[in-house]
């Protein structure tokens, strides 16, 4: 389809040209993921980006090479630090040098979702949250992180502020687990509970509790997390 | 409880690479410091010569206080029982046992099924390390998951003060810890009187890296107040909140909780501060908090000798697994973390009995066994007593070349005392174990807690004691959940 507009006003042999560098970008990119060399990774997007590539091809670029060591880590061929820091480095460059050209061209760029997540108030546990929002971020999610001591009325913003798709709260602390039912009440209160799905995690959060706080859902690890989140979005594995 | 192992200290570090670890620290503490949420703590830190910027709340803490602060600690922290007989002293190389704590889940051996815990639970892991010879001191092994959780740590703590005698020790879970004191004063007589019967100690912990969170921070002051022993620890994992390095994950958390014992012995000195961290790995395939792992036990072994060169009482682990089951890994974990945190000669080491990761899921029945397995632990590490008697040269002359032992007198003195009886291990022939119903450990050690259940009766509080308790818990929850 896309080639069919493309050959409208390209002509035949600079598609195919096009189309060459692409796929030699594409090698790079994952080349560069799949080494978690970030310097190389910056390098290659910022030549294609000067050559003229497409930076929504780019983008898609990143998300099968990210794709690509989401299945490594699910086969266990990489361990979790590599996931993490593989998801940094494509953050980055998404943020800093493809975002801003999307933006100008009016793409937000493909994305399966859009996650807010934070941890809850009054809990300043940061770790178990990262982990989750760097496994949704490398499965294909838009992540917005609000970080740690999040309260019921940044979330509220968030949401009405965003085109949110998925809330994700963590807590540690059994003593700020009710911040998680608070949160959801005051979604309720500002008619926004429909809107959104809702997910919680940490590690005192049980099946039962998100249940009895009206959740949509719990995972116990982040890889379940992504799981989770693709099932109330009704989004199929690929 | 060992009075002092004769054998097993390891000690991992030469003299050089534990004053390089030392150095380290404090280097750390100067250069990068630490950040303290709770405004009390700043305005102290700062009182002290502490280089305190009040914007990124950020503390550089200069090495003489680090110094200073370690001299003006407990030596010595005891640890009292409701009944004198299960006191504790903290001190030198004496080794003592506890429960885990926290867990939110029981591993219910009849059903073979893991449910929520409730308070019921919690009664019967206190009830059952009463009775255990081997447990030394108790922690609310379960969460009490069938009341509001806000109030949980009250309901924790009045399950654990109403079930046994022996000193207890309690997570703060952020709960103003004030709240915990007076129900424990309310058992003793009065806050006074807790100063001199400490049956109540705080577990709380900084957040790795180099945090100490407002909740936990006003906790550790309130305790160092109370004159009450403290658990001040961190709980950071390797590679996540604590370099990959293992070398500088114990430096960090050394950091930690040396800043930690700062905060307390200038808001009290002689606070009842105990020193250690509950430092492992994140797993790399699973993200969890490893409690099985031998990074933890090393750090045990790493943190006991730092401990004793500080002249700090020590706290350790062992005794959890990262199984879900009650099964070899769990007996395997369970087994190699007590040996090794009871050859690093730590004062307190908790964990006996909750397993499976984060320590989510308790077993009743691993308690038990972890009572075998420290019954052993003991009689290894007490070593060979060596005299003219026990060497046992006139018995040997006796007996001669081809003769036998087993109808000596000297045998029959000292059968008893020179060797370990298992209780729980099955030594039978394999005939008389099938004719007896072929039962494996872990049903041996459910039939052994089942029955421990049903006859142990943990010493009631008296009738106007247990007022006075049920008081202060209607009072304590009244204000927690109007807020």
């Amino acid at each position: 389809m896309n080639v069919i507009i493309i050959r409208k006003t390209i002509p035949f042999y600079k598609i195919h040209i096009l189309l060459i560098h692409m796929s030699e970008t594409a090698h790079e990119i994952k080349e560069a993921l799949l080494t978690l060399d970030r310097e190389k990774l910056i390098q290659t997007i910022k030549t294609s980006l000067d050559k003229g590539e497409n930076p929504q091809e780019l983008l898609s670029a990143i998300t099968a090479a990210l794709r690509e060591v989401g299945d490594k880590f699910e086969s266990g061929e990489f361990f979790l630090v590599e996931l993490v820091s593989a998801g940094e480095a494509a953050k980055t460059v998404i943020s800093e040098y493809l975002k801003p050209l999307l933006k100008k061209i009016g793409s937000e760029g493909e994305h399966l979702g859009v996650i807010a997540i934070g941890t809850v108030a009054g809990d300043i546990h940061d770790i178990g949250k990262s982990i989750v929002a760097s496994m949704l971020f490398t499965a294909g999610f838009e992540i917005l992180d609000l970080g740690v001591d999040v309260s019921a009325e940044k979330f509220i913003e968030t949401v009405t502020n965003g085109n949110v798709d998925v809330v994700a709260m963590s807590a540690l602390l059994s003593t700020t687990l009710p911040m998680q039912r608070e949160t959801i009440e005051a979604l309720k209160k500002n008619d926004l509970r429909d809107k959104v799905k809702v997910i919680v995690g940490g590690s005192p959060v049980t099946e039962e509790w998100a249940k009895e706080i009206g959740a949509d859902g719990f995972a116990d690890n982040a890889s379940e997390a992504v799981k989770l989140v693709k099932k109330i979005l009704d989004i199929s594995e690929q | 409880m060992i009075e002092s192992p004769k054998i097993g200290i390891f000690e991992i570090f030469s003299r050089d690479e534990l004053y390089r670890i030392h150095t380290a620290t404090l280097e750390l503490l100067e250069r990068t410091g630490v950040r303290v949420e709770e405004e009390k703590a700043l305005e102290l830190l700062n009182s002290i010569g502490a280089d305190v910027n009040f914007s990124t709340k950020i503390v550089k803490i200069p090495k003489h206080i680090v110094e200073d602060a370690i001299k003006y600690s407990a030596r010595t922290v005891q640890f009292a029982g409701r009944n004198k007989k299960f006191d504790l002293k903290l001190e030198g190389k004496r080794v003592n046992f506890g429960l885990g704590e926290g867990a939110i889940n029981i591993l219910d051996y009849e059903t073979g099924s893991i449910r929520p815990s409730t308070k019921s639970d919690i009664i019967n892991a206190t009830k059952l390390a009463d009775a255990l010879s081997n447990i030394d001191f108790v922690m609310p092994l379960f969460t009490a998951q069938d009341v509001p959780k806000q109030v949980m740590p009250l309901h924790d703590l009045h399950a654990s003060l109403k079930n046994t005698e022996k000193p207890i020790m309690v997570v703060d879970f952020g709960l103003d810890a004030t709240y915990l004191i007076n129900m424990a004063a309310s058992v003793v007589g009065g806050r006074d009187k807790l100063k001199d019967r400490p049956i109540l100690g705080m577990y709380s912990e900084p957040i790795s890296p180099l945090t100490h969170g407002r909740e936990h921070t006003r906790n550790l002051i309130e305790f160092a107040k109370a004159e009450l022993p403290i658990v001040y620890i961190p709980s950071p994992a390797s590679c996540s909140t604590a370099p990959a390095t293992m070398a500088g994950a114990i430096v960090q958390s050394n950091a930690e909780t040396l800043s930690g014992n700062v905060i307390a012995q200038f808001s009290k000195k002689g606070a009842r501060f105990i020193y250690g961290a509950d430092t492992t790995n994140m797993d790399q395939r699973t993200g969890v908090f490893s409690y099985g792992a031998p990074e933890w036990m090393i750090v045990n072994l790493a943190m006991a000798q730092l401990g004793r060169h500080y002249e700090l009482p020590i706290w350790s682990t062992g005794g959890c697994s990262d199984s879900k089951v009650l099964d070899g890994q769990a007996t395997l974990e369970a087994s190699l973390s007590l040996f090794v945190a009871a050859s690093s000669g730590a004062n307190l080491i908790h964990d006996v009995g909750s397993f499976l990761n984060f320590g989510l899921t308790g077993s009743l029945e691993l308690i038990t066994i972890c009572d075998e397995i420290i019954s052993m632990i003991s009689y290894i590490l007490k070593g060979v007593e060596v005299t003219d008697e026990s060497l046992a040269l006139d018995v040997i002359d006796k007996v001669g070349p081809g003769g036998q032992f087993i109808t000596q007198e000297h045998t029959l003195k000292f059968f008893k005392k020179e060797h370990w009886m298992p209780k729980l291990l099955d030594r039978q022939t394999r005939s008389t174990w099938e004719k007896t119903g072929s039962k494996d450990l872990a049903t041996r050690a459910h039939e052994r807690t089942k029955e421990i259940l049903s006859k142990h009766q943990p010493t009631p509080l008296s009738k106007d004691i247990e007022n006075d308790l049920d008081n202060e818990l209607r009072k304590a929850e009244k204000k927690i959940l109007q807020k």
